[in-house]
């Protein structure tokens, strides 16, 4: 008996803006409770939302990156429901007009290659406040400075096929909002957050099933987690002969669990309507475009670009345009030092290991590193050598050529200085030096090594090694 | 400059009518603060303003006539009680109202009925009851009301004052609680038209917080003109229906008299689908405000009525206690109308009538018609405890006050004559933005109509 | 009768609104009434072709993103019923955690 999963995801993006959607409180994350709040965000009787127009701008964007059709009018309608930490008992979002609609994400599944997820539709709407549960006994604290905060809905059609590509393609999606700079989407603060509709059937059905949603999940690891133990509780409810009900399921990611989300009255009736507060969304031809202008070139055409230009294999362009940072980083690099493979190394090796112990900065300049990489191709540094210098860059800063010499790592490229070298080593093993020429050749790298520890590490082995050659040969 | 004891010695005097709410100590003491502050060169400077209970103002409380509000001390003040405070006004107090302002008799304020200041066995109208009230009274030259469904022009009318209603966007929205947020504007009421007139310019204009408030410079003042010579005043016919009172139509019919007499041609004109606007505006106006009021759940402002078990106890012994009878049912037919299945054949065909509505103005201002003149109320002000039996009843004293509510466009309403003591009000429709022409033949009329007369 | 005793307390748990038991049959009796009322609207044609009117300005005005003073005079902590180390205090919502 095999089993199709079906997921969608619905993920829910902040955006990067000063001010709140509706309101000019500050979005800043980490305030003291209740301190960024205003008539408007906390819900007063008599306030009313005025909208942000840096936040419409990003979220244009957004569509746009996704390729979806940006619609010129959308509107604003409200969803009602009751919860402590929505100050109106209603979210100001957009329902049956939504700002776009129809896009595609692309992401690479490990099981099916590349697989072109639909975006169904995109949509702002204001973020609510958080509750929190296990603060004060028998009672739920509530901080509204979160609420109003801005926020675009993307919702995925049920094209995933596992939790692992649910997962790629959270990352993917993360990456391409990243790229454009239209949000932090960092899982631990909130700004993304993402909840997953899944459906099981038998291979070889068409119609979809009865889905579930999944809800509370955390990080990236947690959602292939959570998608693997409410598909695995599906399968084995309708193998063992029961039926999957439409429900909400909660994830722990404490006991890597779900369990339903039992609420006395599953009363879904948001009872949309028209915001009358607000006039339609009403979108220039210029505006769009002005948000077309200001997108720099997504992650997929820069990867495509570094393998045309710089020869590199697609994972390795994969690798080094994995975020806008370090791809301008290589790109810089690469050109700087006339060598991309080179710098391609240097960032997917070095470059990133410091960074990722050091808060993701790359701490060594683009000259700096570009000079490293010189001083390697012209026989001054030893690959070991270099390492050293771009470990000591990296801490303290400096000129690598000062430092390379400083340490003492600078290394011998005079023919004449290694030929007394090649000499002395010779000299001192004269058997060896019988079984070479009788046709032991494999004792070449001993001859190397012996060359290297007199010149106490400073000779360039490659030149030695030609040196010897040439001093060994019959 | 006024002197505070004057200005609150006239508010208390008229406390038998229950028209304030604000405890006459602190009125004193506030007006003292106030007068001390006040901008001597604004151009209302000294003038006591009483402003409706659903205006949020820093003095005193804001309680929209509630329990679910009582004692609430709002932490900003509305943008037109800001302007009238930049333009050197007094705040003179908080006027009971209908609660949240649904209702059309006061009669549903939790803090007791508005007692009409000629008879009071009598309602003063709704929902800004106290506001009329209190003007008619002589307490204050001039009042802030609300209008959704003519809750400034109808209590205007029973009680013989002036109540001004601007176009949908004139006056900011923000500081005004929400009732039905498609149709609210913030109205005046006001000894005479220059009064009125006077206090909604200053408080007419645009305000980057209200999304629905037009880009617009504040409302510039008409003279008094001599005559409503070039005038054409359309007589809408569904508003002068046979069975209309006898007395009211004696007094507007005295009144189109008078127009004539001063110039203006005068004409029959028909607006053919007001017979639906009193259902739409009772299925637009409870669906926004089931919204609206979602609010009000006890969590983060007013009482709570319960030491509440848990967070659905406190909602809904918050809401059920905190909201009177008629809020709830409202309430809970706005909720209805949205409700999965209702929408569409409720709020929605609600929304295509409304456009209907607006359309027959439209067709009559665009052939000619300057202003359309109609009676304001069906009647005069009636006795406390007769429309409260059957909401439809109560509801249908709209009648001729919601249609410009729903299309959004200016009315006044003048006292225009008496039937056994008591005032009649007629009312002048404007078109959208077009204010100064209303107010310029309302300033014609108010000269010559004899309003305290019996028709 | 449009509208059941039933369906009254369904819309009043929608609402967050406690209805006494006794008023209930009057309500969905006035409910009713007023919404047999509003049918009328019925005379409007069910197609879309009918546009919505809103009045107001035809399109959002946008405002710069800018943080700026709350406008409050004094904080939650005087308005507010509950309030306990910067938090609004609510009782917990029960079984629906």
């Amino acid at each position: 008996m095999s089993w199709e999963t079906i997921i969608g995801l619905e993920t829910h993006v902040q955006l990067r803006t000063k001010s709140k959607m509706f309101c000019g409180c500050s979005t800043a994350f980490g305030a003291p409770p209740n301190t960024q709040v205003c008539p408007v965000c906390l819900g007063l009787p008599g306030a009313l939302p005025a909208a942000n127009g840096a936040a419409i701008g990003l979220a244009v964007r957004g569509a746009l990156a996704f390729g979806c059709t940006v619609h010129p009018k959308s509107v604003f309608a409200r969803k009602n429901y009751f919860y402590p930490d929505l100050p109106k008992g209603y979210q100001i979002s957009q329902f049956d007009q939504p700002l776009a609609t129809n896009g595609t994400l692309s992401f690479l599944s490990s099981e099916r290659g590349v697989v072109n997820a639909t975006i169904v539709r995109l949509h702002i709407e204001e973020d609510a406040g958080k509750s929190i549960h296990d603060r004060f006994a028998k009672a739920t604290a509530v901080d509204l400075n979160r609420s109003g905060v801005p926020l675009i809905e993307i919702v995925g059609g049920p094209d995933l096929r596992s939790p692992a590509e649910a997962r790629a393609y959270l990352q993917t999606l993360k990456q391409l909002l990243e790229y454009i700079g239209i949000s932090d989407c960092d899982m631990e603060k909130g700004s993304l957050r993402v909840d997953a509709n899944v459906s099981v059937r038998r291979a070889g059905e068409t119609a979809l099933s009865t889905r579930t949603e999944v809800k509370n999940i955390n990080s990236f690891a947690f959602v292939e987690k959570a998608l693997t133990v409410e598909r695995d509780r599906q399968i084995a409810l309708v193998e063992s002969g029961g039926t999957v009900t439409q429900q909400t399921m909660l994830y722990d990611s404490k006991e890597n669990s779900v369990r339903s989300q039992r609420s006395k009255e599953e009363s879904h009736d948001y009872r949309y309507f028209p915001e009358p507060d607000l006039p339609p969304l009403v979108l220039t031809p210029e505006f769009i475009a002005e948000q077309q202008s200001e997108l720099p070139e997504l992650p997929g055409a820069k990867r495509d670009r570094f393998v045309a230009s710089y020869g590199l294999s697609r994972e390795h362009a994969t690798v080094v345009a994995a975020t806008r940072a370090v791809a301008e980083y290589f790109e810089t690099v690469a050109k700087t030092s006339t060598e991309p493979q080179a710098a391609a190394n240097w960032v997917m090796t070095e470059a990133l290991a410091d960074a990722k112990d050091h808060g993701d900065q790359l701490r060594v300049s683009t000259a700096a590193l570009s000079q490293i990489i010189g001083l390697v191709k012209g026989g001054t540094l030893s690959n070991q050598a270099a390492k050293r210098v771009f470990a000591e860059v990296a801490a303290k800063g400096g000129d690598p050529r000062a430092i390379a010499e400083s340490l003492g790592l600078v290394q011998v490229g005079d023919t004449t200085v290694i030929a007394g070298w090649v000499t002395e080593v010779l000299a001192a093993h004269p058997s060896e030096v019988e079984r070479y020429k009788k046709g032991e050749t494999k004792l070449l790298p001993f001859f190397v090594g012996q060359l290297m520890r007199a010149s106490k590490g400073k000779a360039d082995p490659k030149l030695a090694q030609r040196v010897l050659e040439e001093k060994l040969a019959p | 400059m006024s002197d505070a004891k004057a200005v609150a010695d006239r508010l208390v005097k008229a406390k038998r009518l229950n028209a304030l709410l604000t405890p006459p100590k602190d009125l004193r003491k506030s007006l003292n603060t106030q007068i001390a502050a006040a901008r001597p060169t604004g151009v209302l400077y000294g003038m006591p303003v009483a402003v409706k209970d659903n205006i949020c103002t820093l003095e005193f409380t804001t309680t929209c006539g509630s329990r679910i509000l009582e004692g609430y001390r709002s932490p900003y003040d509305a943008t037109a009680v800001a302007k009238l405070k930049a333009a050197g006004a007094l705040i003179a107090g908080k006027t009971n109202c209908d609660e949240f302002a649904m209702g059309s008799s006061t009669e549903h304020s939790a803090y007791g009925r508005v007692l009409h200041p000629l008879d009071k066995t009598r309602v003063s109208g709704g929902s800004s009851g106290g506001s009329a009230a209190l003007v008619a009274a002589g307490a204050v030259p001039a009042a802030l009301g609300s209008e959704t469904g003519g809750s400034v022009r109808q209590p205007a009318a029973f009680c013989g004052v002036v109540g001004i209603k601007p176009t949908y966007g004139r006056v900011s929205r923000y500081g005004l609680v929400a009732f039905g947020s498609s149709l609210d504007q913030i109205g005046v009421f006001g000894r005479s038209v220059h009064d009125a007139a006077r206090v909604l310019s200053v408080i007419s204009g645009r305000d980057p917080r209200d999304s629905t408030c037009e880009d617009r410079d504040p409302l510039r003042l008409p003279t008094v003109p001599e005559s409503l010579q070039g005038f054409v005043i359309g007589l809408p016919k569904e508003y002068f229906p046979p069975e209309l009172d006898p007395a009211v139509r004696r007094a507007c019919d005295r009144a189109i008299r008078i127009m004539k007499e001063l110039g203006a041609a005068v004409r029959e004109v028909s607006l053919p689908h007001t017979p639906y606007a009193v259902p739409t505006y009772y299925v637009i106006a409870p669906a926004e405000a089931s919204s609206n009021l979602a609010r009000y759940d006890g969590v983060r402002y007013g009482p709570r009525f319960n030491g509440a078990a848990d967070l659905r106890s406190l909602y809904r012994s918050t809401r059920g206690q905190g909201f009177g009878p008629e809020v709830r049912r409202r309430i809970l037919l706005g909720t209805y109308v949205l409700s999965a299945g209702y929408y569409d054949a409720y709020y929605r065909r609600a929304q295509q009538m409304r456009a209907l509505i607006a359309q027959d103005f439209r067709n009559v201002f665009d052939r000619g018609v300057d202003l359309l003149f109609t009676p304001t109320v069906p009647s005069p002000a009636f006795k406390a405890g007769e429309k409260l039996a059957d909401p439809i009843a109560m509801y249908m004293s709209d009648i001729f006050t919601v249609t410009a509510n729903l299309a959004g466009l200016p009315a006044i309403s003048l006292p225009i004559g008496r039937a056994k003591g008591l005032p009649l009000g007629g009312q002048l429709i404007g078109q959208a933005f077009l204010e100064d022409e209303m107010i310029e033949a309302a300033y014609a009329l108010e000269r010559v109509v004899p309003a305290t007369d019996e028709a | 009768m449009s509208v059941s005793r039933d369906e009254v307390l369904r819309i009043a748990q929608l609402a967050e609104l406690d209805v006494d038991e006794e008023a209930l049959p009057t309500l969905a009796e006035q409910m009713s009434r007023i919404l047999d009322y509003a049918a009328q609207l019925s005379a409007v044609p069910a197609n879309g072709t009918v546009k919505v009117f809103v009045p107001g300005p035809d399109a959002i005005r946008f405002r710069a993103d800018a943080v700026t003073p709350s406008g409050l005079a004094f904080g939650p902590d005087e308005f507010a019923p509950a309030f306990k180390e910067g938090f609004f205090v609510v009782p917990k919502l029960g079984q629906f955690e």
